[in-house]
């Protein structure tokens, strides 16, 4: 589910990027401090952004670090801070139960990966709902209010997403700013919707071939495992009514140095991703960037 | 006080046009129509205000001397955000008035123990599901509303306001939204030929 964000790289020049690339390195190093080697590999561009947001009006220092991703010339990364911290605790929870949310999604074999995953980041987990056990509690909470509400073929789009939204909503419980809490829990919870409806769309295909729930296929009766040209711009429209929302709770906080990145994500890439997605050329683009080896930012 | 110039994000020495052009950007980013129903009117009101201080103080001190008159007229503003609570049943007027006191769960509940749904009923649940950002039920909502009594000028015009808002993107960001989003070729390579020229003209993609 996560993983979909990333900045528009062709609107930030190369020191823009180095910045993002910082951040991405700096939450790679909190993770592999925090919770050992392996979870490194837990870092995505999404637990990247939360990074980001959560250091805003903190000063960020940079320093170059080497790691096994750049062992000789090292790389730029955001120095360990409070929300560097934040964010890594709240990501390996996250990211836990993805993989547990993959566990149940497959049978058998083709779970044996995700139950292995489970396996290895099972102490780092543990750990991490040691140190915010009530983020825990509310992502269990709000994971088995989606389970039911999937159950239950909801045929609501917003009902459908809320759980998943509510659930990266109660990040800005890390912020103690009681203003930038509101502004974090607006921002998250279109986020949240915003990430649900674009896997929705984007496992159209795969969950009507397995017969899984999909919300987009009880919201517009579609029968078949294309989504029609029509449904994509009614699902287009409700996509941009949240990252309108996000875009509107951005521009109250004072991004500073981090301006040109996140007017990247909050006013164009977040579009494009999307575009990318329902026009079906998404999958094709990542496997693009994978088998190039090119550097994605 | 604070310094309006930060406020506004330029320099002292920014010419006239400068401060309008800056204050114009500001005043479009924080516009009431982009927060139309947004739980976050009230930050952006407060934003909005501070801007419109800072404009009329550069003015004042620009032509101080000169006869100057400040006038809050010429600054965009924020109107009453609320509803009508005139209503033809008295639950419904509850909900008005619990959706323009902020109490969406008071509305949200009352609204669902309506035995019937009418268009108004309609309206104000779109109004409610706006603000707790369900934005797809809003929408459908609002629609059912117009359908059900095309001539009330109040469903059509909150339906209009929610299809229109296309929200704030600074200059040289792309309108359009992720349907109509570069889906032209010819439009992607001017796109990203501008891109090049303002990063110097220096990519080898390009």
């Amino acid at each position: 589910m996560f993983g979909y964000i990333r900045p528009a790289a062709p609107r930030l020049d190369e020191s823009e990027r180095r910045r993002f690339r910082g951040a991405y390195c700096g939450l790679c190093h909190t993770l592999a401090r925090r919770y050992g080697f392996l979870a490194r590999w837990l870092l995505n561009f999404d637990f990247t952004l939360l990074s980001i947001l959560l250091s805003l009006g903190t000063a960020t220092v940079s320093r170059c670090r080497r790691c096994i991703a750049h062992p000789c010339r090292g790389c730029e990364a955001m120095d360990a801070s409070a929300a560097l911290d934040a964010a890594a605790d709240r990501s390996v929870v996250l990211a836990w139960w993805q993989i547990q949310d993959h566990i149940a999604d497959h049978g058998f074999f083709s779970g044996i990966p995700y139950r292995l995953a489970a396996l290895l980041y099972r102490r780092a987990y543990r750990k991490a709902r040691g140190l915010v056990p009530d983020f825990d509690a509310a992502v269990r909470r709000h994971l088995r209010e989606l389970d039911e509400r999937e159950r239950a073929h909801c045929a609501s789009l917003d009902a459908a997403a809320e759980p998943f939204a509510a659930l990266l909503s109660e990040i800005a419980s890390a912020e103690p700013d009681e203003t930038r809490g509101r502004i974090f829990a607006q921002l998250f919870y279109h986020l949240g919707r915003w990430i649900y409806l674009i896997d929705a769309a984007d496992d159209f295909q795969t969950d009507a071939k397995r017969g899984c729930y999909n919300p987009l296929r009880y919201r517009y009766g579609v029968t078949g495992d294309t989504l029609p040209d029509e449904v994509k711009v009614s699902v287009g429209e409700t996509l941009d009514a949240s990252i309108r929302q996000m875009a509107g709770a951005y521009a109250l906080l004072d991004a500073g140095e981090w301006t040109a990145v996140l007017d990247s994500i909050f006013y164009d890439s977040l579009y494009g991703i999307g575009k990318a997605v329902l026009s079906g050329v998404y999958r094709k683009q990542i496997r693009r960037i994978r088998r190039t080896k090119e550097e994605p930012i | 006080m604070t310094d309006p110039y930060k406020v506004l994000n330029i320099a002292p020495t920014a010419s006239d046009d400068e401060v309008k052009h800056a204050y114009r950007e500001l005043a479009r980013k924080y516009h009431p129509d982009n927060y139309h129903d947004n739980p976050l009117a009230d930050l952006a009101q407060e934003k909005m205000k501070e801007i419109n201080e800072a404009y009329e103080q550069i003015q004042k001190q620009r032509r101080a001397g000169a006869s100057y008159t400040a006038s809050s007229a010429q600054g965009y503003g924020y109107s009453g955000a609320s509803y009508s609570t005139a209503s033809s049943s008295p639950l419904m007027q509850r909900v008005r008035m619990a959706i323009n006191s902020g109490d969406i769960t008071t509305a949200e509940r009352l609204l669902n123990e309506a035995p019937e749904h009418d268009a108004e009923w309609n309206f104000l649940m779109g109004v409610v599901c706006s603000r707790r950002g369900w934005m797809d039920d809003a929408k459908r909502c609002l629609e059912t509303a117009c359908r059900m009594d095309p001539n009330n000028a109040e469903y059509r015009q909150a339906l209009q306001m929610f299809s229109n808002s296309g929200g704030y993107r600074p200059q040289g960001y792309r309108v359009g939204g992720t349907m109509t989003y570069g889906g032209d070729t010819c439009m992607n390579l001017c796109a990203a030929w501008s891109c090049c020229i303002l990063s110097g003209g220096h990519c080898c993609i390009c």
